[in-house]
């Protein structure tokens, strides 16, 4: 009997693996040199009506990455030490509006005094979808609990875009597709059973992005 | 005894809950802005900030105040700081001890809230319509210039209403600021107002020299 209890609950576990594929385009081989005292920023892109790049992610993602003892110059730092000029209305879109930007001496003595080397553009969002099933709970004088089965499926879509900002070219783009199912059962408690989603693309894409860069130690 | 005690614990926590889906709020924006990266053209300016405007207070709705006065008077002052080289600012018209300057005084036309209970979206969004009314030291208007700026949150997920509309507003006015920077000079009748006080000024210094 416990051996079923634990097939049933080891299958139910397997339900709740998340689907994640990734994508690289790089233009060259060419390594991408960070020495420590340059510093790689991470920026959500805020521009489209419907979704935000949301705040959440960008941290993990940055987080991931600093595990590599890469140094992340926090996203709300940069966007006040160049303000106004990546707000989500004035962001540049593409190289050229970025080159035109630094054309500018005070910006570019902003970017070069903060160090900074790399910007990394992350535009996408975590999306629910599929919902189905339904759960109902009560509450009685005797006690209460839940009863029924829902479940719904998470889509988490990134793209991340690696500027360098001293040669001011594009050095690469990663695009991270995850999906899963989650589950929440009502057998008198409720019992969620969560696809971690948005987690699996950011270790994903942190690890994916880590292996850009390469730490120059010698200086 | 004890039932009263009990009937007055569930009337309280009725009111605790009751309270909490309180649909008001009455934001304060305290937010500080970062100074404009710009570089200022060669321009003289008068900035005429009206005790109405430094203490403005939006209502968008009867359930809904947001004081903005403070926070578009610090964030305003900022930008216009990074667009004119010699800038004062003053709180008439009257006041203005400029010669050659452009004189303007921004105002608030209209101040709009979305909650996600009117749009069923989840997000947040304020919008606020200033104006500047452009003019010359001599009073010949230039523009009167519409200025809409934009604010969301990205999601409203575990914010409270005050702190959503807070955060919306706080975007909202930092694209104000973004959009002056961006936008003034490119304003057709100040790009006419300038070359023509650009030639003029030349010809002022020909007529010195030549003298």
């Amino acid at each position: 009997m416990n051996k079923l209890l634990a097939l049933c609950g080891l299958i139910l576990l397997a339900g709740c693996g998340a689907t994640t594929t990734i994508d690289e385009y790089r233009p060259s081989n060419q390594v991408m040199d960070i020495n420590s005292e340059q510093s790689v920023v991470i920026l959500g892109r805020r521009d489209a009506g419907h979704y935000d790049t949301d705040r959440e992610f960008i941290n993990c993602v940055a987080n991931k990455m600093k595990g590599a003892d890469i140094g992340v110059f926090p996203e709300q730092q940069f966007v006040d030490a160049i303000y106004p000029w990546f707000e989500p209305r004035t962001a540049p879109k593409g190289l050229k509006r970025l080159r035109r930007l630094v054309e500018d001496p005070a910006i570019k003595e902003q970017i070069e005094s903060n160090g900074i080397r790399y910007l990394v553009w992350l535009d996408g969002s975590t999306e629910t979808h599929d919902q189905g099933g339904s759960i109902s709970c009560a509450v009685g004088p005797g006690g209460g609990g839940c009863f029924g089965f829902a479940q719904w499926e998470k889509s988490s879509i990134y793209e991340a875009i690696v500027w360098d900002l001293t040669n001011l070219t594009e050095k690469g783009r990663l695009r991270v597709d995850s999906s899963g199912t989650s589950y929440l059962l009502g057998v008198v408690a409720p019992i969620p059973l969560l696809t971690p989603v948005k987690n699996d693309a950011c270790t994903s894409l942190g690890t994916q992005l880590k292996q850009f860069f390469t730490v120059d130690q010698s200086q | 005894m004890p039932k009263t005690k009990t009937t007055l614990f569930s009337l309280l926590i009725a009111v605790i809950f009751i309270s909490g889906c309180s649909s008001t709020a009455q934001v304060q924006i305290d937010s500080q802005f970062p100074t404009v990266v710009s570089k200022p053209k060669p321009v003289k300016a008068a900035i005429v900030f009206t005790e109405d405007f430094k203490r403005y207070i939006a209502s968008p709705n009867s359930k809904t105040s947001i004081d903005l006065g403070s926070a578009q008077t610090e964030l305003l002052s900022n930008a216009f700081a990074g667009l004119f080289n010699e800038i004062e600012f003053v709180s008439a018209v009257s006041d203005v001890t400029f010669e050659n300057a452009l004189v303007i005084t921004p105002s608030v036309q209209e101040v709009q809230v979305s909650t996600p209970s009117d749009t069923y979206l989840n997000v947040y969004e304020v919008w606020i319509k200033y104006s500047l009314d452009i003019e010359t030291v001599s009073g010949d208007q230039v523009d009167s210039w519409f200025m809409p700026a934009y604010g969301k949150t990205p999601d409203s997920f575990m914010l409270s209403k005050t702190n959503a509309i807070e955060e919306a507003a706080i975007i909202a006015l930092r694209d104000a600021g973004a959009k002056l920077l961006l936008d003034f000079y490119r304003i057709p009748s100040v790009y006419n107002w300038l070359v023509t006080e650009q030639r003029s000024e030349n010809n002022r210094n020909r007529s010195s020299l030549s003298e």
